[in-house]
């Protein structure tokens, strides 16, 4: 690609004697170094914050290893088992073998695993590793003894569920299926049924609350945008006050607002527009949810929104007015355009973070106002299904990147503008 | 002036630093409960500056993040049954020299004073606690709630039920009300038909349902109207009548008793000092002491008589004895909750709970 005029002879020599290409490489280097060593804060900070927790998780999503590096001679004796006739003396040896050479902490880590391909594992392996020491051949029989639910060949059956050091296991959970003993993918019992039902609400809150938001925000941004400066600041302060408020602060109060016996039920019960029968229900439910929600995320969409707005120069309404436009006509054809960058912004941000949300819905979603980052949160907290968390989180990160992608094919990502 | 303030921000630092090295960080539940622990273990401990009490929320997250990651910061931690078994068994928690505690005046070892049976060696008694059903004064006129049964029933008992979001309890609660007999609780739950039983009673009152997950909501909704009747934490109630004079009136009836216990996490930094300090925290006089705060009973044995003979107990002068969930008056109507069943089936049986409350 060179088109340096050719020289007659050699490279061409700086004044300094040394020949300009290694200068300017020497000189290139030495910024890139610069460059780096200016970036490195932020880039480990991406990597160890960001990049590995998610490696991590995603890992954890899939990953079986643990149980089959516990039980060796188990899954081999399984493996020579043909299913149907009853679980053998070698097979009863081999668990005895894993058993007795596993620690504690190993066996009972594996015995949550195994809980979760078929309940009552995790009592069976420890009742019988408590015992294990004083077992003596032939085994059958020692755990028997020791269980009588050995003889049940279910137990046997679902250790072909987790055969494999890779599972998908985690992830058809999340979505209400699973495996049959043959590893085929099955839906769950109809009345155990909740992911399915959590995903699509999720995300019918998510889009409520960001239409929402966007139908509030829109015409306060407009107002921010165009008042005089002493009217908008003070306005900006009413939309910033909430914003610093602290979260739970505004839950709070928007309980007391809203219960059955809060500010607004009694008012209407009072002004004799409700009678006490049937005051509202607002929240613990699924509007509690949507409500507080829209509130808590509206500064999400004012500030970017507000941002595009106060750019659009006001000449251009009034020269849309002066070609013969009305009012209307001029505000959707030549100003609402021009705040679409604002509005993906603001819809982009509001989405992402209502999808995710789980502190209000905990709080105040009661029956039918919980989302799935409730179930992310009880999975990492309370049940410590890790995998099945990772498999739910990675999931809702993939939704946010599908979004993410249509938004980039229909608007573009170049136009979004967060202010 | 400057010197002065100088030296103050520098002293204030050392001070800061140093008392941060010696710490035992105690993790527990906050509240009433952590005021409880405080004055009973704290403020009667040699050292009470070297303890500091953090809040938490339940479950072993945090407790395991620590563990794996390394980096532990917490001491000890107060957890329920179910996490006392799984965290023991995952390697979460140190096991403990059970020769180091305290045995009773009669000479029986910590092990054999515990009303229940020790399920491993890392736990050391804290208190025992129920879930159980109450309602305010003057909610019903004519004939007021008794059993369990008259919870679930709201032709004879109208208006809303405050019910937690997680199926613990309500199981064994809704098979009571449905005229399981107590010792059989486990076994019928433990068949599929069972716990069709027991969600076909839940499905009587699902639709006067307000959910609750924080101890002090049921309070609210009932104190408030919101609801009629609730179910809640024995404690928290008590503590509303005892020390607040509320008119909640406790239901004794079919209630579900749960343990709790005091862990060391694996790896404490303060391992000595977090050792010593749980020796001093399970001692029967302690036990004993922390039920002048608060209305959940002691594990051991030999507390509770302490308390009888000490009567009236609480703090402010007030009998304790009749708000104990395991006195021995109500204990012949309690179901003793099973860890070891919930830690086999809970999994399917929240979903199937989740699911429920969802539809």
């Amino acid at each position: 690609m060179s088109t340096a005029p050719a020289t007659v002879d050699g490279p061409l020599i700086t004044a300094d004697g040394i020949p300009l290409k290694e200068s300017l490489q020497k000189s290139l280097r030495r910024s890139k170094i610069r460059a780096v060593l200016l970036v490195a804060p932020p880039l480990l900070f991406l990597i160890f914050l960001f990049i590995i927790p998610i490696g991590n998780m995603l890992t954890r999503s899939v990953d079986d290893k643990l149980i089959n590096e516990v039980f060796p001679n188990t899954f081999e004796a399984f493996e020579a088992w043909d299913k149907v006739s009853e679980p053998s003396e070698e097979m009863f040896a081999a668990v005895y073998q894993d058993l007795k050479a596993a620690s504690k902490t190993e066996i009972g880590k594996s015995s949550v695993r195994m809980n979760y391909a078929k309940p009552g594992w995790r009592s069976l392996i420890k009742v019988t590793a408590r015992k294990i020491k004083k077992m003596e051949p032939p085994y059958k029989e020692a755990f028997l003894k020791a269980e009588g639910r050995w003889a049940d060949t279910e137990f046997w059956l679902s250790l072909g569920i987790m055969k494999d050091k890779r599972t998908m296991g985690y992830y058809l959970n999340a979505v209400d299926r699973t495996y049959d003993f043959d590893k085929n993918v099955i839906h769950v019992d109809e009345n155990r049924k909740v992911y399915n039902l959590l995903w699509w609400r999720t995300i019918q809150v998510s889009i409520i609350v960001t239409l929402a938001c966007l139908l509030l925000a829109y015409p306060v941004s407009y107002l921010l945008a165009t008042l005089p400066m002493r009217i908008a600041n003070l306005l900006m302060i009413c939309v910033l006050m909430p914003f610093w408020t602290s979260l739970l602060v505004r839950i709070v109060a928007w309980m007391i607002m809203l219960q059955q016996n809060g500010v607004v039920n009694d008012t209407l019960v009072a002004a004799g527009i409700l009678s006490d029968e049937n005051r509202l229900a607002m929240m613990y439910n699924f509007n509690g949810t949507v409500i507080v929600m829209t509130q808590i995320l509206l500064p999400f969409m004012i500030l970017p929104i507000f941002s595009v707005m106060k750019t659009i120069p006001p000449s251009y309404m009034k020269a849309a007015q002066n070609l013969g436009a009305t009012p209307t006509l001029a505000f959707i054809r030549v100003y609402m355009p021009q705040t679409i960058p604002g509005i993906g912004a603001g819809c982009i941000l509001v989405f992402i973070v209502a999808i995710g949300y789980y502190i209000t819905p905990e709080l105040v979603g009661g029956k039918d106002g919980r989302l799935i980052g409730n179930m992310v949160a009880y999975h990492m907290q309370r049940s410590l299904n890790w995998g099945l968390a990772a498999a739910m989180g990675t999931i809702l990160l993939i939704v946010i990147l599908v979004l993410y992608w249509i938004y980039d094919k229909i608007i573009g990502i170049d136009n979004m503008k967060m202010g | 002036m400057k010197i002065t303030l100088k030296q103050t921000l520098l002293a204030s630092v050392v001070a800061v630093t140093t008392a941060a090295q010696a710490e035992v960080n105690v993790v527990s539940w906050g509240g009433a409960y952590t005021a409880s622990q405080q004055k009973a273990y704290q403020e009667t401990y040699k050292d009470p500056d070297s303890i500091n009490f953090i809040n938490y929320n339940g479950g072993l997250g945090e407790v395991r993040t620590q563990v794996e990651s390394g980096n532990v910061t917490w001491d000890i931690v107060d957890v329920l049954p179910s996490e006392a078994r799984v965290g023991c068994d995952e390697g979460l928690f140190e096991e403990l020299d059970r020769s180091a505690f305290k045995p009773a005046a009669d000479g029986t070892s910590m092990d054999d004073d515990i009303m229940v049976e020790v399920p491993n060696d890392c736990v050391v008694p804290q208190i025992f606690w129920s879930y159980v059903p109450f309602y305010q004064e003057g909610t019903f006129s004519g004939a007021q709630p008794t059993t369990i049964a008259d919870f679930f029933n709201v032709k004879k008992f109208p208006g809303k039920r405050g019910i937690h979001t997680w199926p613990n309890a309500l199981i064994e609660m809704a098979l009571l009300a449905d005229g399981v007999a107590i010792k059989d609780v486990y076994k019928v739950m433990s068949t599929d038909a069972g716990i069709d039983r027991a969600f076909e009673m839940l499905d009587k009152i699902k639709d006067h349902s307000v959910f609750w997950s924080s101890g002090a909501k049921p309070l609210e909704l009932v104190q408030s109207g919101e609801v009629a009747m609730s179910l809640a934490y024995n404690g928290r109630i008590g503590a509303a009548v005892l020390s607040e004079g509320a008119k909640f009136v406790t239901v004794w009836d079919g209630q579900v008793l749960e343990e709790e216990w005091l862990v060391m996490v694996k790896g404490a930094p303060n391992r000595d000092e977090a050792m010593d300090f749980l020796i001093h925290a399970s001692t029967p006089e302690s036990q004993a002491g922390q039920a002048k705060f608060i209305n959940y009973g002691p594990m051991r044995a030999s507390a509770f008589e302490i308390m009888k003979a000490g009567e009236p107990w609480f703090h402010n002068g007030k009998n304790i004895m009749e708000h104990m969930p395991n006195r021995p008056e109500v204990m012949a109507r309690s179901v003793i909750a099973n860890p070891d069943w919930w830690a086999d089936y809970g999994d399917s049986i929240s979903e199937r709970y989740t699911a429920w409350m969802g539809q």
